[in-house]
């Protein structure tokens, strides 16, 4: 990796008390890629994708060593506005999340804190980033309506709108699929795959199967360790660690 | 062995139909306690219940009023109460969102502060009153509406804080990541996201104090006092519905004992009233909420 990266991980340590839950990570995560974050349950994928836009310092207890910087800055610098970091990434939960308010506030949110005030803006924001999400056609009769009608599959396409909205650098995807059905997934995986041509995405799974299908830049974790990373490609082909080529045949998961 | 397996059943079934037993009575003794109590306060003030209870001031020589009505210790009541509750709003919902929002929700201050808090729920309204007592004479304050404010406030604060701590302590944490991570600060995540998201529970909070503030009576008996003119500053003293239930039905005539049941049956009313219209506001408020 060169310079370009728009996030470089360097000997970032995570601690939830006494627990070291990610040990010294360095990793560049290129540009317009999709990068995927795999491991087992527990290795701290979560984590590293948390520290990654600052969500994790809001838990009590959690101490953060190292840097991840972003364009050139250090985000856990002493002095850094949270706000504006967050508001270069999109994070997708694994259970999606929509906000208390209609889908058209939903998606509005993000603009309207950020100064977005005129209402065709706004009207043309929401339909632009809805359509962006797949989900327009669905929805544009019902924009009133309470975002929290709309089902699971839906919901996490709102989500997905709602973090474009604020126009990011970066998406995140913290299992984006899991709580899912099939189709829905699919639906959610090929969005991350058109959004590729213009943000940075990465996304954590524990699907081997979704890692194969999306993945550009793969990532091994175990036990909060970065075991091994590079082109997905080469690391499916060829695991260079004992771990990784246990954990892609399924000896360990 | 038969034998032993079917007294064991037969054990189990009677604790069975114990415990239904119990539970069943329970729920009637709950439902005839009800009852009983509005049958009894509107059959004892039938006789004094009429339009000049509702829409007049005390007449006849002594301030509880042979005739007249109980106006003052309605619009009192309300007055107070309502002040009190605002009072007690403007701390619970800040520091309820300090609690939950700005401090981790199971953080040490948190922790403390809930236990302070239910302490406080448990301390009696006597203590309040006389507490709001020594206080209004700190602050130079006579006996006035705004004594009683402050203290029905007090007792208010920690019913009414802790009531939406509650609900607040349920909103899952994915919901405060979702605003965050979208860039908002957390006075936006806080009015934008958790109040509406606890807007039916805040609502439930709010009337639960308040019907607690304006049934009480001895947090105002030395901090409003008792007068039978309806109060027109925030400086004049100011009569209570339960007041005027407890000074009525002191004295020893009938008449007057009467008039109390009327005044419990009016305070009666405006809870029931403003419990219902919290039902209907309910539902407006809940439109939004995700489950």
């Amino acid at each position: 990796m060169n310079g370009s990266a728009p996030i470089s991980i360097r000997d970032l340590s995570v601690f939830y008390g006494d627990l070291q839950v990610l040990k010294h990570i360095n990793l560049d995560i290129p540009a317009k890629r999709i990068t995927v974050i795999i491991g087992p349950s527990g290795c701290g994928k979560t984590t590293l994708l948390k520290s990654l836009n600052r969500l994790l310092d809001t838990t009590e207890g959690v101490r953060v060593q190292g840097e991840v910087v972003l364009d050139g800055e250090n985000i856990y610098a002493p002095r850094t506005e949270v706000t504006r970091i967050r508001k270069k990434m999109g994070l997708l939960s694994q259970k999606p999340q929509v906000l208390p308010m209609s889908i058209y506030e939903n998606v509005a949110y993000g603009p309207k804190i950020h100064g977005l005030k005129s209402r065709q803006d706004l009207d043309r924001q929401v339909e632009h980033y809805l359509k962006v999400a797949g989900l327009w056609d669905e929805v544009k009769d019902r924009l009133r309506e309470p975002a929290s009608g709309l089902s699971v599959g839906q919901q996490q396409r709102l989500c997905l709108a709602r973090g474009l909205a604020v126009e990011p650098e970066i998406i995140l995807g913290d299992e984006p699929t899991s709580a899912l059905d099939p189709q829905s997934s699919q639906n959610v995986e090929r969005r991350l795959i058109e959004l590729k041509q213009e943000y940075t995405v990465v996304v954590v799974t524990h699907i081997l199967r979704q890692a194969r299908r999306v993945a550009d830049y793969l990532a091994f974790l175990y036990l909060g360790e970065l075991v091994e990373h590079g082109p997905a490609a080469e690391v499916f082909a060829n695991p260079r660690d004992p771990r990784t080529r246990a954990y892609l045949t399924g000896e360990i998961s | 062995m038969n034998g032993v397996a079917n007294g064991h059943l037969g054990k189990r079934k009677r604790a069975d139909v114990f415990f239904r037993v119990l539970a069943t009575a329970s729920a009637a003794v709950v439902l005839l306690s009800l009852i009983l109590i509005l049958g009894t306060i509107l059959w004892k003030s039938v006789p004094a219940l009429s339009l000049s209870m509702l829409t007049q001031t005390p007449k006849g020589g002594f301030y509880l009023g042979k005739e007249g009505g109980i106006l003052n210790a309605i619009l009192g009541s309300l007055y107070l109460a309502v002040g009190a509750t605002v009072l007690a709003f403007l701390l619970s919902l800040p520091l309820a969102l300090y609690l939950n929002l700005y401090k981790g929700r199971a953080s040490k201050t948190a922790v403390w502060t809930r236990f302070f808090l239910d302490v406080l729920w448990g301390v009696p309204s006597i203590v309040y009153g006389a507490f709001g007592f020594v206080i209004m004479l700190a602050l130079g304050l006579r006996v006035s509406l705004l004594a009683g404010m402050l203290t029905v406030a007090l007792l208010e604060f920690p019913i009414m804080c802790r009531a939406i701590d509650e609900v607040m302590r349920l909103v899952p944490l994915e919901l405060k990541e979702a605003s965050d991570s979208l860039g908002a600060t957390r006075f936006e995540t806080a009015f934008k996201v958790m109040v509406r998201q606890c807007a039916p529970g805040i609502l439930t909070g709010v009337l639960l104090a308040f019907g607690r503030g304006i049934g009480d009576a001895a947090s105002v008996l030395f901090t409003a006092g008792f007068t039978d003119r309806i109060p027109t500053s925030l400086a004049d003293p100011a009569a209570t519905l339960p007041l005027a239930i407890f000074f009525q039905l002191g004295t020893p005539f009938p008449e007057v004992q009467q008039r109390a049941y009327a005044s419990a049956a009016v305070l009666t009313l405006i809870i029931l009233l403003i419990s219902l219209a919290a039902r209907a506001m309910s539902r407006k408020v809940t439109r939004h909420v995700v489950r």
